[in-house]
C-alpha cells in the first residue's frame, strides 16, 4: 500500500513538498542550525532583513552557512513598527536580490512583540500590489486572516501565541475557524514550544508550520527539528485520516446483560 | 598530603583552573598537547560582554556570564598582582550599533530586561552616537551603548596566567602530545597517557580540552557534542583612525587594543578542525570594516589569524563531574565566551574539587545529552 499522502502544497505558483518552514535565528552554532535544517527537511527558510549584509549575500554571516541548498528565501519584517518600515524592508530585500517573498512581520509592542494588525493589512495591501508574495505574520482572529486573505496574501499566518513563549495553540477555536474559512493556507507561526503543538495544529487544518526559537532554544536543536517535522506529518495525516469521535465510555453497548457494573450516569455515546 | 589534580589542556580555561585549585590547597599538573594558550585563548579577541552577548532572555547563561563579568576586575587585578604583568583590562564600553530603523525596536526589548541586572545600559541618539564614536559610518543611527563593557589582551592574560600557576606550584608540561589513555576509578584515582610526556596519575582531573572534547568522549559514559567553529580575525593599523568602544554589528566587530591595534571579528566557519585563514573570510571582514569605519576602505590588514572555538548543541558550556566517576571534571564548550567564563569556571571548578554542590540549578551539567540514552539501560 502506498501509504505516502499526495499532498501537494503551493504557495504563490511555488509547489512544495515540506509544509515546515523554518526560521534561522538564535541557533548555539552554525554546525547545528545547518543540521537542523536537514534534519527538518525544510524547504523555505526565514530571516530578518535588518541583520542580512544586503550588499553582498553570499558573504553575510548567516545566508553563507545555507547558501546552495535550494531553500527559498523568506525574508521577514521582523523590526518593523508600521507598514511603512515594512514595504521599505520589503524593497530593500528585493533589490539585494532575495526574491519576491516577503513575511511581513509589524509589532509595536517591544514586550509582546504582537503583531499590530492595522500596520499589518496595510503593508500585506501595498506590497501585494508591488508583485510581492506576501505571507503575514498575523494575530490568530479570524476576522483579520479573511481580511488579509482578500488583500491578496499568498499564505496568511496566524500566531499560536506570543512569539518565543513556546505556550502552544492558545485558541484552538479560532484557529479551526481560521482554516474553515480560508482559501490560501494557514501557516501557524509563533507560540509553539514542542511537538505536540505541532500535531495540535495540524489536525486543527493548518497547512503548515512556521518555527525558529522552539527549535534553535531546544536543549538539542536537531533532534527537536526532527521532532517537529514528524508531528507536521503526523498532524497532517492524522487530520486527513479522520479521527474518531470522543466518547466517555470504552464501550458504546446498549446491552444491559453481562455488565459489570451499574451506573448512573445520563450520557451515552459521544 | 594534599589530593593532586592533573589538568588537561593548557588554555585560559585550563590554566584559570589549575591557578584555582592550586590556590585551594590542591597539587597541580597541566598537561598541554602542544603550547599553552596556543589555540582559542590565544586567538580571542578578549572582549568581556556579557550583554551584547547575550541579546534575548536572562536565562542561566547569561547569569554565568554576568557572574564572571562581576568577578573579573579583582581576579585580573589578582593575576596583575601575582605575576607582575599587565593584561590590558580596559572597560570600553560597547556600542551595538543600528543600521536599519527596524533594529531599534529589539534594541529596545533587550534594554527594557538588560537595564535590570546593575549595569547601566542606554538607547543613543543618532547625534549622541556621532558624539561619542566619531568616525563610524553616517549610515548609523542609533546604538545600544553599554559603557560598563570591557575587554582584555587575551595573549597577554594567557601568558600572566601562566606565571601565576608557576609561582604556585602549578607544574606546567607543554608539548605533551595525544592522549592514548585516561582511566579513573574511586578508589584508585586517575591516569593519564600522553603521547610524548608519558604516564600520570592523580586524584582527580579536570579536563580542559576546548574544541577537542568532543574527541574525548570515548573515554567517559557520556554524549559530549563539542565541536569546532573556527573564528578567522584581523587587525588593522590603528594610526588609520579611532574606534573608541567595542563596536557590535550584525556582521562584525570591533575593538581597539592598547598596543594601537584595531582588531576586527569574527567569522564563525563550519571548517572541521582546520585552523587555516581563508583570503574568503578576511576579505568578508575588511569589506564591511570598509563600510562601518569609511576609515578602514581600501586598507588591507596588517594582521590576520584564526582559532576553533568549542561550541555545544545547546550553545552552553559543560562544566561539572561526570556522573559516576567523580574524579572527572569537564570544563569545555565556551564557544565564544571563554575569556569572559574564565573566572566563574575557575570558581566553580575549584567549588566541585572541594566537593560542593553543582550550581545554577545544574544548568550547565555535563551529562545533560545523555540522561534519556541512560534512562534506555538496565535500570
Ligand atoms: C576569533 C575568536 C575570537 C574570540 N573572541 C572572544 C572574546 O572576545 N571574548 C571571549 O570571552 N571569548 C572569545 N572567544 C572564545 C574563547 O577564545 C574560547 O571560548 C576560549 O579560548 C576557550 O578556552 P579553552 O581553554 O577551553 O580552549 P583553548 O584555548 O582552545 O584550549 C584548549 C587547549 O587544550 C589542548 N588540548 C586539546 N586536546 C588535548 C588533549 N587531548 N590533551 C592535552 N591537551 C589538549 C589544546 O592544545 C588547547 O591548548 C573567541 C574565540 C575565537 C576563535
Amino acid at each position: 500500500m502506498n501509504t505516502r499522502l499526495n499532498d501537494p502544497f503551493v504557495i504563490g505558483g511555488h509547489t512544495l513538498q515540506s509544509r515546515f518552514f523554518l526560521g534561522t535565528g538564535r541557533f548555539p552554532s552554525p554546525a547545528v542550525l545547518q543540521q537542523a535544517l536537514e534534519a527538518s527537511g525544510t524547504q523555505v527558510i526565514t530571516f530578518a532583513v535588518r541583520r542580512i549584509n544586503l550588499d553582498d549575500l553570499a558573504d553575510d554571516n548567516v545566508l553563507q552557512h545555507v547558501a546552495n541548498r535550494g531553500f527559498v528565501y523568506l525574508p521577514n519584517t521582523s523590526g518593523a513598527s508600521n507598514a511603512d518600515e515594512a514595504v521599505r524592508i520589503a524593497r530593500l530585500a528585493r533589490s539585494a536580490g532575495l526574491g519576491n517573498w516577503i513575511k511581513v512581520e509589524i509589532s509595536a509592542h517591544h514586550r509582546t512583540l504582537l503583531p499590530d494588525p492595522i500596520e499589518t493589512l496595510r503593508a500585506t495591501e501595498r506590497l501585494v500590489k508591488e508583485q510581492f508574495i506576501v505571507l503575514p505574520y498575523t494575530s490568530d482572529d479570524p476576522v483579520l486572516c479573511h481580511r488579509l486573505e482578500e488583500a491578496g496574501a499568498a499564505a496568511v499566518m496566524p500566531g499560536g501565541a506570543p512569539i518565543g513563549t513556546g505556550l502552544g495553540i492558545l485558541n484552538p477555536y479560532n484557529l479551526g475557524l481560521i482554516v474553515e474559512e480560508a482559501r490560501v493556507p494557514i501557516i501557524v507561526d509563533a507560540g509553539i514550544g514542542s511537538a505536540q503543538d505541532v500535531v495540535q495544529a495540524m489536525e486543527l487544518g493548518a497547512d503548515g508550520i512556521l518555527a525558529n526559537t522552539p527549535i534553535a532554544k531546544a536543549q538539542d536543536p536537531v533532534f527537536m527539528a526532527l521532532a517537529m517535522k514528524l508531528a507536521v506529518e503526523a498532524g497532517r495525516l492524522s487530520r486527513r485520516a479522520g479521527r474518531i469521535p470522543k466518547k466517555r465510555y470504552a464501550s458504546a453497548s446498549s446491552e444491559l446483560k453481562g455488565r459489570l457494573f451499574e451506573f448512573a450516569g445520563t450520557e451515552g455515546e459521544g | 598530603m594534599a589530593e593532586s589534580v592533573l589538568v588537561i589542556g593548557g588554555g585560559i580555561i585550563g590554566l584559570s583552573c589549575a591557578w584555582e585549585a592550586a590556590k585551594r590547597g590542591f597539587r597541580v599538573t597541566i598537561l598541554e598537547k602542544d603550547t599553552f594558550g596556543g589555540q582559542a585563548s590565544g586567538a580571542a579577541a578578549g572582549m568581556l560582554a556579557p550583554f551584547s552577548e547575550n541579546t534575548e532572555s536572562p536565562d542561566p547563561f547569561f547569569r554565568l556570564c554576568l557572574d564572571s563579568f562581576f568577578l573579573y576586575p579583582s581576579w585580573v587585578h589578582e593575576v596583575e598582582e601575582a605575576s607582575g604583568r599587565r593584561v590590558e583590562l580596559c572597560r570600553s564600553g560597547s556600542l551595538n550599533v543600528a543600521f536599519h530603523e527596524a533594529d531599534l525596536l529589539p534594541m529596545h526589548t533587550r534594554l527594557a530586561w538588560q537595564q535590570t541586572y546593575g549595569v547601566p545600559c542606554e538607547m543613543l541618539s543618532e547625534l549622541e552616537l556621532r558624539r561619542l564614536e566619531p568616525e563610524l559610518s553616517q549610515q548609523a543611527i542609533g546604538a545600544l551603548y553599554c559603557p560598563g563593557e570591557s575587554h582584555v589582551f587575551a595573549p597577554l592574560l594567557v601568558d600572566a596566567l601562566m606565571e601565576v600557576c608557576s609561582k604556585v606550584g602549578v607544574r606546567l608540561i607543554p608539548h605533551a602530545g595525544q592522549l592514548t589513555k585516561l582511566e579513573a576509578g574511586a578508589s584508585s584515582g586517575v591516569s593519564v597517557t600522553m603521547t610524548d610526556a608519558g604516564s600520570w596519575h592523580a586524584d582527580r582531573v579536570v579536563v580542559c580540552t576546548g574544541a577537542w572534547s568532543g574527541l574525548l568522549e570515548k573515554w567517559f559514559p557520556l554524549t559530549l557534542p563539542v565541536h569546532p567553529i573556527r573564528g578567522q580575525i584581523c587587525s588593522f593599523d590603528g594610526t588609520l583612525g579611532d574606534i573608541r568602544h567595542m563596536v557590535f554589528s550584525s556582521q562584525a566587530y570591533w575593538v581597539g587594543k592598547n598596543d594601537g591595534s584595531l582588531v576586527c571579528g569574527a567569522s564563525e566557519d563550519v571548517a572541521g578542525f582546520d585552523r587555516s585563514v581563508t583570503e574568503r573570510g578576511i576579505n568578508r571582514l575588511t569589506k564591511w570594516s570598509g563600510r562601518v569605519f569609511p576609515f578602514l576602505q581600501g586598507s588591507p590588514p596588517q594582521r590576520s589569524w584564526a582559532g576553533l572555538r568549542p561550541a555545544t548543541r545547546d550553545g552552553w558550556p559543560l562544566i561539572g563531574c561526570v556522573p559516576g566517576i567523580t574524579e572527572v571534571i569537564l570544563a569545555s564548550g565556551h564557544y565564544r565566551n571563554g575569556i569572559l567564563l574564565s573566572p566563574v569556571t575557575a570558581a566553580m571548578v575549584g567549588d566541585l574539587l572541594e566537593g560542593k554542590a553543582e550550581s545554577y540549578n545544574n544548568a550547565f551539567r555535563v551529562d545533560r545529552f545523555s540522561r534519556t540514552a541512560e534512562r534506555t539501560g538496565s535500570g
